[in-house]
């Protein structure tokens, strides 16, 4: 099941930011939610882990 | 003492979105078909009737200001032609109840849009017709 997250202020229930599935759009056309800027597949991803680049003495 | 209804701030969401603050107007024909079941031996025409039931032919009409903003009329609408959504119309916002019933078309389909409906010196306004898709009224 496709996750999506929330892009607009518009989406009745939801605030932007929110992850949402399919279910949760039931009746709805996902693919016009996307088309009008409501929706994005894209999920947030994790921050890539950071490496310490200090030299040691 | 008898009740008037007063609308300034209804709930009007298409395909999810609320689009609440763009309309100027709504209306919610709720249908059933008229079929017709005189026969030999009545005086006068009879329709439908405890064991017949009509198709629902609904229909919800709402005028929007246009914009072309992002997330606005445009980009909510334009997508939408050519296919089905669902509709929700209720008197003011909240929860259902009885004196804010909330009514849900299923599965309406639009069939036209005009994209561009300006007149010099007039804000730009679209009408939409939703038909079609089965009405549910919701009090609680």
């Amino acid at each position: 099941m496709a996750n999506y997250i929330v892009t607009s202020t518009r989406l009745a229930g939801f605030k932007p930011g929110d992850i949402l599935t399919d279910a949760d759009l039931d009746g709805s056309s996902i693919e016009a939610l996307i088309e009008g800027g409501h929706l994005s597949t894209q999920t947030a991803k994790k921050s890539a882990k950071t490496k310490d680049t200090d030299e040691k003495e | 003492m008898a009740t008037s209804v007063y609308l300034s701030n209804p709930n009007v969401t298409i395909n999810s979105v609320d689009l609440r603050d763009q309309c100027t107007s709504a209306t919610v024909n709720y249908v059933y078909e008229q079929l017709e079941t005189t026969a030999f031996g009545d005086t006068a025409r009879k329709f439908g009737g405890s064991t017949v039931t009509s198709l629902q032919n609904n229909s919800i009409e709402i005028e929007l200001y246009q914009s072309y903003a992002g997330s606005e009329t445009e980009a909510t609408i334009y997508g939408l032609v050519g296919i089905t959504t669902n509709v929700v119309i209720a008197p003011a916002t909240g929860v259902a109840s009885a004196t804010n019933p909330i009514y849900t078309l299923t599965g309406c389909y639009l069939e036209s849009h005009t994209p561009i409906n300006a007149s010099l010196g007039e804000l730009s306004t679209i009408t939409l017709t939703f038909t079609g898709g089965v009405l549910t009224k919701a009090v609680a």
